[in-house]
């Protein structure tokens, strides 16, 4: 399973890294949006199982990498997840298609009880 | 001008003096009027009795000197004999005791025995003496006034008429003369007539008499005795006037070239009345050259004829100058009354108006800001109660400005603390997902050995205190959207207690929840403001010691402050330690907490009371050190405005 991981925050990737790879999954990480949708448009590229985006980015956030994927990969399933989990953010979270969100920090039982969860609902569908 | 309280107030007072000034005026005049003028002219008509009783006085020692006369033998049988020499003598003897003018004897025959004066001795001519006549025909005294004509004067004594004679003079106040330029010739007489008698026979008639006109010794003793000689200004106050019909014969009324006033007549007025219509007159007349208070009455001769009057009467100056001056009194005291008046009204104004005028300006200071406006000293009375409520008014401005300006500080408070929360959450978060992921990674490994574990266990433990505190400030700074619905508070509250009970019960405080009757529904967001309630209750129990008691209930209430607005108010009392007035009020200010460290954020408070204010309600608190602290949670039933 291919996880993509997009945050500014080099800590935050690493983390990730280590709780999603601990477990098996295949990390990609992207530390702004436009090297996200760099990898996801590289020829010949494997489209991840599921994309973890923050929000809170510099030049394009992660609504604007929500819009582009759900234009161009509908089926890819998004995990949202900030910093500053406002009413605004989750509903327009929401709006946008994401499958979930995860308030950071998070412990790594928490991260990987909402991978889990919605790759095993995308795995479904 | 006139519109300042100032004016209104002299105007007023003036006014009332002048009206006081006023009424006492015409009733000091009227008074005066009827007592002193009323009181002269009732004088002046007694006055007038006592004259005439005066004058009768007169006639009758006449009579009685004539009586006296005629009962002498000597003088008898110098009648029987007709002893002219004898009888003249003994004439002129009793005309100067009785100041008589003329007197006469006359036989039985009509025919006259001896006369006084020039004539004396003239006998056996007809008497032509009418009151000698008329004592001879009745054969009894006669007394009385009586006219002699030129002719009878001349008869009796030549002198006589010429002693009579008065020249008639014009004056402008009575009728013209019957014969202008003519003088007066008859003369008025006072006279008695007594029989003489040898036995009972009667031998003839002894008559005398006083004549009345140029009599000044007559007036001048009648006005005398009515006035103690008194003057006024240089002239008597009392006159007394003898008329022939309505001719001024003898008296003591001056002309202003300061002769008697003979000559002159009565006004018409008076002689109709009295002549004419045998009256008496009294009133104010216009004797010749000045008001006298006058009184007239008719003279009857011996036989029942008006032939003249007598005359009293008193100058009225004196008493219109006693009104005068009376007047000039009351109107000197009217004037100093509304100059005391005015001065009195500016005092009096000056005194209102000063604190009004300090009033005013503190009014204006107060509006320009000031809460500390100057209104002087605090007078007694009613302007003192208004200085005090003044100042009771400004302290309650004060207090809702200070209220306002909490409010604003406390939202500008949470504002910049949400900002701030906000910042550092998110530039904390980052780093913290780091510190929990890896501690928690390190402690997946089996090859810990216990004290590692332990460490990294305390590292996990902290830095979740950590995420909390976080979340606690993210909580607060979110502003979260309400999400009303109509709630009926007493489930909510009860809902609230049912959730904490076994911590209440844990600790040994009894908590007990009562229900208002008769609650509206309210609508608001109830997970919400079920914290609000969870966070007052927790801080209940944290300040409660066991044994302690927490109640809680609910009842319908106006809002406290300025608008009536009708709610609810949820009370939440405890009996635990009481706050001390020195945090009352930072009580809302995030972070503020007497918790232990690690206990509470110091955010409970005020994220409560942001929630209440958005549901536009307010959290009120009443503390008392050792006894205990109420919360008090107003909510409206009805929210005014847009959404919050």
């Amino acid at each position: 399973m291919k996880i993509l991981v997009v945050d500014d925050e080099g800590i935050v990737l690493l983390s990730c890294r280590r709780i999603l790879e601990a477990e098996g999954f295949e990390v990609q990480a992207a530390p702004s949006v436009d090297e996200a949708l760099a990898l996801l448009d590289a020829p010949g590229a494997t489209l991840p199982t599921l994309l973890l985006a923050d929000v809170k980015m510099p030049v394009h956030d992660g609504m604007y990498l929500m819009r582009q994927v759900k234009a161009t990969h509908p089926e890819l399933p998004i995990v949202i997840m900030s910093g500053y989990p406002t009413d605004e953010t989750v509903e327009n979270a929401a709006a946008f298609g994401a499958a979930t969100f995860i308030a950071k920090p998070f412990t790594p039982e928490e991260l990987l009880d909402t991978v889990l969860s919605v790759a095993r609902k995308g795995n479904k569908s | 001008m006139l519109t300042s309280i100032r004016s209104k107030l002299i105007v007023s007072l003036l006014s009332v003096t002048l009206l006081v000034g006023a009424v006492s005026l015409l009733t000091g005049v009227h008074l005066l009027k009827k007592h002193v003028i009323g009181e002269a002219a009732n004088r002046v008509e007694l006055d007038l009795t006592a004259a005439s009783e005066m004058i009768r006085e007169r006639v009758r020692l006449i009579r009685m000197a004539l009586n006296i006369t005629s009962l002498g033998s000597g003088f008898i049988s110098a009648v029987d004999v007709a002893n002219p020499d004898d009888l003249a003598y003994r004439l002129s003897r009793l005309a100067h005791h009785a100041k008589l003018d003329f007197a006469g004897i006359v036989g039985t025959n009509g025919k006259v025995l001896c006369r006084l004066g020039s004539n004396a001795k003239i006998q056996g001519v007809p008497a032509e003496n009418p009151i000698g006549r008329m004592a001879l025909e009745r054969q009894s005294p006669a007394e009385g006034t009586v006219v002699l004509s030129r002719e009878e004067l001349i008869h009796e004594d030549p002198e006589l008429a010429e002693r009579a004679r008065i020249a008639v003079r014009p004056n402008g106040a009575a009728e013209p003369a019957a014969n202008p330029g003519n003088d007066e010739t008859s003369s008025l007489a006072l006279a008695a007539a007594v029989p003489i008698f040898e036995g009972s026979r009667v031998i003839g008639v002894l008559y005398g008499g006083q004549l009345l006109n140029r009599n000044e010794t007559l007036v001048d003793m009648v006005r005398n005795r009515l006035s103690q000689a008194q003057s006024y200004k240089g002239r008597p106050i009392a006159t007394a006037t003898l008329f022939l019909n309505d001719l001024r014969i003898a008296t003591n009324v001056t002309l202003p070239d300061g002769s008697r006033a003979l000559g002159t007549r009565v006004s018409a007025e008076v002689k109709t009345a009295v002549l004419d219509q045998g009256r008496r007159w009294s009133g104010r007349a216009w004797v010749l050259s000045d008001w006298y208070i006058t009184a007239y009455e008719p003279l009857e001769d011996i036989f029942g004829r008006r032939v003249g009057m007598l005359y009293v009467g008193t100058l009225e100056e004196k008493y219109t100058d006693i009104q005068a001056k009376a007047l000039t009194v009351f109107i000197l005291i009217t004037a100093a009354g509304m100059i005391v008046a005015l001065a009195f009204g500016f005092l009096l104004a000056n005194r209102i108006m000063g604190p009004v005028h300090r009033l005013i300006k503190a009014s204006q200071q107060v509006s320009e800001g000031s809460l500390t406006p100057d209104i002087g000293p605090i007078l007694e009375g009613e302007f003192g109660r208004l200085q005090k409520t003044f100042m009771e008014m400004v302290a309650a401005v004060g207090r809702r400005r200070a209220a306002s300006e909490d409010k604003i500080i406390q939202s500008e408070k949470q504002a910049s603390v949400g900002r701030l929360a906000a910042g550092v959450a998110h530039e904390i978060n980052n780093p913290l997902t780091g510190v929990l992921t890896y501690t928690h990674m390190l402690l997946r490994r089996k090859d810990l050995n216990t004290e590692m574990r332990a460490d990294l266990e305390t590292i996990a433990a902290a830095t979740d205190r950590v995420r909390k505190i976080v979340k606690g400030l993210l909580d607060f700074s979110r502003q979260t959207k309400l999400d009303p619905e109509p709630t009926d508070i007493n489930r909510l509250v009860s809902a609230t207690v049912g959730l904490l009970e076994n911590q209440a019960l844990v600790k040994g405080v009894a908590v007990k929840f009562s229900p208002g009757d008769s609650l509206p529904m309210v609508t608001l967001d109830r997970s919400q403001m079920q914290s609000v309630l969870m966070n007052l209750i927790i801080n209940a129990l944290d300040a409660t010691p066991p044994g302690g008691q927490i109640k809680i209930f609910t009842a319908p209430g106006l809002s406290g402050n300025g608008a009536i607005q009708k709610g609810v108010e949820i009370t939440v009392a405890d009996t635990g330690s009481g706050i001390p007035p020195e945090h009352m009020d930072k009580l809302f200010d995030p972070f503020f907490t007497t918790k232990a460290v690690g206990q509470g954020t110091g955010l409970g408070l005020s994220v409560s009371q942001g929630i209440v204010q958005r549901h536009q309600g307010h959290i009120r608190v009443q503390s008392e050190m050792g006894k205990g602290t109420r919360f008090f949670v107003w909510l409206p039933i009805e929210r005014t405005g847009g959404k919050p």
